[in-house]
Parts: structure tokens; sequence; C-alpha cells
């Protein structure tokens, strides 16, 4: 072997190391971008178990004062019971569908509360309550920690997926099984008024 | 493309270096100065940290949303202790709010927030008395960390009704207030000392570079007198200031 055909040998080699480098960074940028994600979706899921926790401690408290509500506070129970029955692991991010379910049953949720609220107006001695007021604040300030932490979530993914679909990321990718995430949506549900049962 | 987010959204001043910030010229130099130094006082005491911001108006904007905005951009609190608190008020919107820092949110809690506002702030601005308004309001939020808030006696915690007469007396207010701030604000823009003065009638976009110039914030200690470096925070600040982080605990309020 001569001279020349080493220096090509030891070109050839350094350039495929210089090449795994490269690629070994970006499937790191990826991996931190994808953490960045699961970061969110745990503040998300926080806040939405923290309006969870709430509900019991309401419907007790609005049932003193109008317990003839029942068709809203059963709404808001069977709500309360379904989003804790929700399997929440990190595999959600992966699947459109499953984030959707969640996002559904969390919009329900969020729908009775709402429908409490309203019914709750026509009770002035339970809007003058300490208790029920405290509670009303929590809930208020809750279902806005729910809109800023939605946001940041969707943020990360817009991020992660950008980096996703964009050249060197988009190859290094494909062959380290990264996927694209999916977002919060504008829920269909809160949107249109639920089905009241008489 | 900053045209287009700026279009979108109320703009965040940058970052000011004091805790009363007025962009409104509703305050006067001396009810400024005192708060602020009331404001620095308790700030080295407990290093939690605690920012005003007065502002005209909304223009439309969501008031939860620009609030946590501006406290995540203005990174009130210290850094892994997130122990800030913003009050945002918006004087022709007649609303407010009281943005909590992550580290504060067991004790500051939503209630006691709504509490402050309702109970304690609202009904002095009902009157017209803004700096006495914040004034008692900081009080409030420096009780309620140290747990020793309670709700205010004497009166129910709803919100009362208000009553014709004073609705009629909101009225005179206004009608008396709109032409005075006017006056004020062109006074204001020729002397350039109070705050956020562009376009005359609050946020203007045309022009973001100059008009969004904030024209007497951001300026360590100007116009204070004995105004130290430690004493302000923001970016340019010293101290660890400048690093809390808000995830939207507070509670908001009308008057």
């Amino acid at each position: 072997m001569n001279r020349s055909a080493l220096v090509g040998v030891v070109a050839v080699v350094v350039l495929l190391f210089a090449v795994a480098a490269w690629g070994v960074g970006i499937s790191n940028d990826l991996v931190t971008r994808e953490q960045a994600v699961s970061e969110k979706w745990a503040q998300v899921q926080n806040v939405y178990q923290r309006r969870a926790d709430l509900v019991p401690n309401l419907v007790e408290t609005v049932k003193g004062f109008a317990a003839q509500e029942r068709t809203v506070l059963d709404e808001v129970t069977r709500a309360r019971a379904s989003v804790a029955g929700l399997k929440v692991t990190p595999e959600v991010l992966n699947d459109p569908q499953a984030l959707r379910k969640f996002q559904e049953a969390q919009a329900q949720l969020g729908g009775a509360l709402s429908r409490l609220l309203v019914t709750v107006e026509r009770y002035p001695e339970l809007k003058s309550n300490q208790n029920f007021l405290a509670l009303q604040s929590q809930l208020e300030g809750t279902e806005n920690r729910i809109t800023v932490e939605r946001m940041r979530f969707n943020e990360a993914v817009r991020d992660y997926n950008t980096a996703l679909k964009r050249f060197p990321g988009s190859m290094v990718a494909s062959f380290r099984g990264f996927r694209e995430k999916a977002y919060f949506e504008a829920a269909p549900g809160s949107q249109t008024a639920p089905k009241v049962q008489f | 493309m900053a045209a287009t987010v700026a279009l979108a959204q109320l703009p965040v001043p940058p970052a000011p270096a004091r805790r009363i910030n007025d962009y409104a010229g509703a305050l006067t130099p001396a009810e400024r100065d005192r708060l602020e130094a009331r404001l620095a006082a308790r700030e080295r005491q407990s290093a939690n940290q605690v920012v005003v911001a007065v502002f005209r108006s909304l223009r439309g904007e969501s008031l939860e949303e620009f609030s946590v905005r501006l406290a995540q951009t203005w990174r009130v609190g210290r850094k892994g202790l997130d122990n800030g608190v913003v009050f945002v008020i918006f004087l022709d919107d007649r609303k407010m709010r009281l943005e909590v820092g992550y580290g504060l949110e067991a004790t500051l809690t939503d209630a006691v927030a709504a509490s402050i506002v309702r109970d304690v702030v609202a009904p002095r601005f009902r009157e017209g008395r803004l700096a006495d308004g914040i004034a008692a309001g900081l009080d409030a939020i420096e009780a309620a960390i140290a747990g020793t808030y309670t709700t205010p006696a004497g009166r129910p915690a709803g919100r009362p009704a208000v009553p014709g007469v004073a609705l009629v007396g909101l009225l005179l207010i206004a009608a008396t207030a709109l032409p005075l701030g006017l006056m004020g604000l062109a006074q204001a823009r020729r002397s350039r000392r109070h705050g956020w003065t562009g376009g005359g009638r609050g946020w203007s976009l045309a022009d973001p570079g100059d008009a969004l110039g904030w024209p007497g914030v951001g300026v360590p200690g100007a116009g204070r007198p004995g105004g130290e470096d430690r004493d302000t925070f923001g970016a340019g600040g010293a101290g660890g200031a400048g690093g809390g982080g808000f995830g939207g605990g507070g509670a908001s309020g009308s008057w």
C-alpha cells in the first residue's frame, strides 16, 4: 500500500467520524427538544389535576346551598370521574387521536364547571359564601393556568416539530425514530353548547 | 415580522429598572417615589419582588394573556425562587390583575389574591384613590405572604351590586377625569417624564422604534432621589433578580 492510499483511507475515516459526530449532535438536539415537550406536558397535567382536585370540594359547597341543581352537579361529578379515568402516559403525545380524547374529556369537565358557575348565579347566599368565593377564585386561577400551560406546551411542540421537519433534523429523525408530536387544538367541544338532560 | 406580532398583541414594554411603572401618568412623582421606596425596602427584607405596572388601555387584548406575558418578559422575582408578583392595572378598562410567581402560589393563593383585589384594592379604586389602592394592595400582598392576611371585616366579601347613586358618581368622575386625563397626557408628552405617552391615545403601533421608547422608564435611578443601583431590578439590575417564572397564578378583578 502506498502512501497516498493511506492518506485517502485516513481522510475517509476522519470524514465518516465528522459526519457521525454531526448526526449525534443533531440527534441530541432533538432529544433536548423532546424533553422540553415532556416537561411542558407534565405541567399541563399538573394544572388539569389541580382543577380536578377542586371539584369535590366545589360540588359539596354548592350542594349545601343548591342541592336541587342535581343535573348540573351530576354532570360535573361524572365529567370529573371520566377525567380521572384517563390514561395519560407520554405516549399520548405521539398519538393525535389519544391527545384529542384527553382534550375532549377535559373540555367536558371545563364546560360542566362553567355551567355550574352560571347556575350558581341564581343563589345569592352561595355567591356571598366565603368558602365558595375562595373556591371560585381558585377555579378561575386554575383555568388561567391551564391556558398558560397549554400555550407553552404547544410552543414546545412547535419547536420540536420544526426541528424534526427541517433538513438536517428530518434526516436524523427518520432513522432515529423521532416522531412528530400532537398539539392542543382549540377544543371543538368547548365551543358547542353541550347536551342538557331533562 | 415583528410588526405583525405587535399588531396582534399589545406590546410589553422592555423590562424596567423600577418597581412602580406608571405608563399612564396617573401617579404623581411623589406618590410613585413613596411606593417605590416602600417596595425597595421590603424587597431587601424578604427578597420577594413585587412590581406594579399602570397602563391606560388593554386595547381589546385579554388581561390574563397580557399579564402573564409581561411577567415572563420582565422576569420578576429571583431565578430558582420564582418569588415575584406583578400587579397590573388598566385604568380605562377598570381592570387589574395580580400575577403571582410559582414560588409564592402557596401563600399568595388565587383565593387570597382574589380577595385582595376585590376587598382591598377595588373599593379604593372605585373612589378614585389610585395610589391608596396600590399601597393597600401592596400591604395586603406582604401580609398574605407572611400568612397574616385576613379579609377585611365589616362587609360581605361578595362584590356589592353597584347602586344607582354610585353609578352616577362614577360617571361624573369619569366625565371630569377624561378631560383632565387628556390634559395630563398632553403635558406628559411635552415633558416626557411620565412614562408611556406615544400617540396620545395609549399604545401606538405605527412606529415602534420611536413611539415605544418608554421615556422615563428603564433608566436606573432616574428622577429618584438616592437611587442606588442595587435598588433596581431586571436584566440590568443587581442582586440576582430577574429570573422568576410565572404560570398564570393569581387573580383578576375590576372596579
